[in-house]
């Protein structure tokens, strides 16, 4: 049997195996803490550039036109709410509340769910008011 | 019903397929593990573990449907169709369904899963309240299927270094037993196991471990690491 | 606990974000329920020690939040010692850098 263990093939088709909601919760929590990571340089230059003049403090505010500022928008959004709520969530835990299943299993949906909310409305407002002008 | 079984013969193929089967249910049969011993009637190559078919064993722990399960206890009104059949995920395929459970059964040995009390055998048994005996409930009934294990993400990439929710709770049954006198050590042992950092003894316990955490660690006393 | 210890980087994570946390609301109660800042309230915001203070200590308090998340990734995925090393100290560089950055233009603001 162990001859061919270096070998042997393993079952790990991710897209074949269905992952329970905390997963979700858990690798959203992971890849949004590395966009995040990834979007800090530019969180210090946006806050070099707003306090650098009146009109560049005002474009910052402002969604831009272009509906790629709108998706970039809406994807650092999405990545600060998740990592927020599930944050959030970790830390409750860690309290004892609502580790159990039926709770774990309900506050992983809320922060899945509620992310994704606040990524559409950011990516609506953004190509609403870039629509309208 | 139809069924889609993962294929293996490691004599024969170089690489797993999936097979699919058409098959006719009894009259009594009610669990996947029914359905799956008429597959053999039809293709008696089709290899899985099974013994008590009534969910206590964990042989015929297998992914049902993307879902880890028990095929014996697996209604077959509950499962969609095609049913499809894989091994549990991330360990080494021996051959169609079966997979080579050694990892686990050793990470199992190296929590120390029995009972260590050097006091005296007393007369009859060594005694627990009622209370200290609901302390094991939720813990011992745990019949080791790996199920749980082989659907954790963290266990597949660094199941060398992270013993996995089954064994961990059986690290804490014991923990838990009030019998158990060794409690200090077995907490000790499990800071080293489980921690990233596990250093080799020889090695300086005040350099940075960032760079030593490996495979078959042993380590120091977790007063030395608190210190 | 040892200097790199893993319980000392759960307990910094935990701190670090609670600190994250407590600037965030106050951020956030501030935007709610005053006017939206015009630009020369931010500015002065910024260039007054107490306004500057703020705003480092959230960079930097998420530098090292975001220090020990990193490292439980790498720490996760890779396995090569070396590589191990490149990429820690690639995130660090960039942490400690983006963290310099903050202060020399806060610092500029003040001046």
């Amino acid at each position: 049997m162990t001859r061919q263990r270096d070998t042997a093939p393993k079952f790990l088709n991710l897209f074949e195996i269905r992952f329970p909601v905390g997963a979700i919760a858990s690798i959203g929590h992971r890849i949004s803490g590395v966009l995040l990571i990834l979007a800090l340089p530019l969180a210090a230059q946006a806050l070099e550039r707003s306090l650098h003049s009146e009109a560049e403090f005002r474009a910052l505010l402002a969604m831009r036109a272009s509906p790629w500022a709108s998706i970039a928008t809406a994807v650092v959004a999405w990545a600060i709410a998740h990592h927020l709520l599930a944050g959030i969530r970790h830390l409750l835990m860690d309290l004892g509340v609502g580790h159990r299943l039926a709770a774990a299993r309900a506050s992983a949906w809320f922060v899945n769910v509620a992310a994704l909310a606040v990524a559409i409305a950011i990516l609506a407002a953004g190509l609403w008011s870039g629509g309208a002008r | 019903m139809k069924l889609r079984i993962y294929r293996f013969d490691p004599d024969t193929d170089s690489r797993p397929r999936m097979q699919d089967f058409d098959v006719q249910p009894g009259p009594t049969d009610r669990m996947l593990l029914d359905l799956l011993m008429r597959v053999r009637q039809v293709d008696d190559s089709v290899s899985f573990r099974r013994s008590c078919r009534e969910g206590v064993c964990g042989s015929d722990a297998m992914n049902i449907n993307g879902r880890n399960g028990l095929a014996c206890i697996q209604p077959l009104a509950s499962l969609k169709e095609p049913v499809v059949l894989r091994p549990l995920p991330g360990f080494p395929v021996v051959r169609d369904l079966i997979v080579d459970m050694t990892q686990f059964f050793k990470q199992y040995h190296s929590i120390k899963p029995y009972l260590v009390n050097n006091d005296p055998a007393p007369e009859r048994e060594r005694l627990q309240t009622p209370e200290d005996r609901e302390e094991l409930n939720g813990l011992y009934e745990c019949i080791l299927c790996a199920c749980c294990s082989t659907s954790c993400p963290s266990y597949w990439w660094n199941s060398d270094r992270y013993l996995g929710p089954a064994i961990l709770l059986q690290a804490y049954r014991w923990l838990a037993d009030s019998r158990d006198e060794m409690t200090g050590e077995r907490l000790d042992q499990l800071f080293i196991t489980t921690s990233r950092e596990g250093l080799n003894a020889d090695e300086d316990p005040l350099a940075g471990s960032l760079f030593r955490a490996s495979p078959g660690v042993v380590g120091l006393p977790v007063r030395e690491f608190a210190g | 606990m040892r200097v790199f210890s893993g319980q000392r980087a759960w307990l910094l994570q935990r701190v670090s974000v609670l600190l994250v946390l407590v600037l965030l609301a106050v951020g956030g109660l501030r935007l709610l329920f005053w006017p939206a800042p015009s630009y020369e309230d931010w500015r002065s915001f910024a260039s007054s020690a107490h306004g500057a203070v703020l705003i480092v200590l959230f960079f930097g308090a998420v530098a090292l939040h975001a220090w020990v998340g990193a490292r439980d990734v790498v720490l996760d995925y890779l396995q090569h010692r070396a590589v191990r090393f490149a990429v820690l100290l690639l995130v660090a560089t960039m942490l400690v850098a983006v963290t310099l950055r903050v202060l020399f233009v806060l610092g500029g603001q003040i001046a």
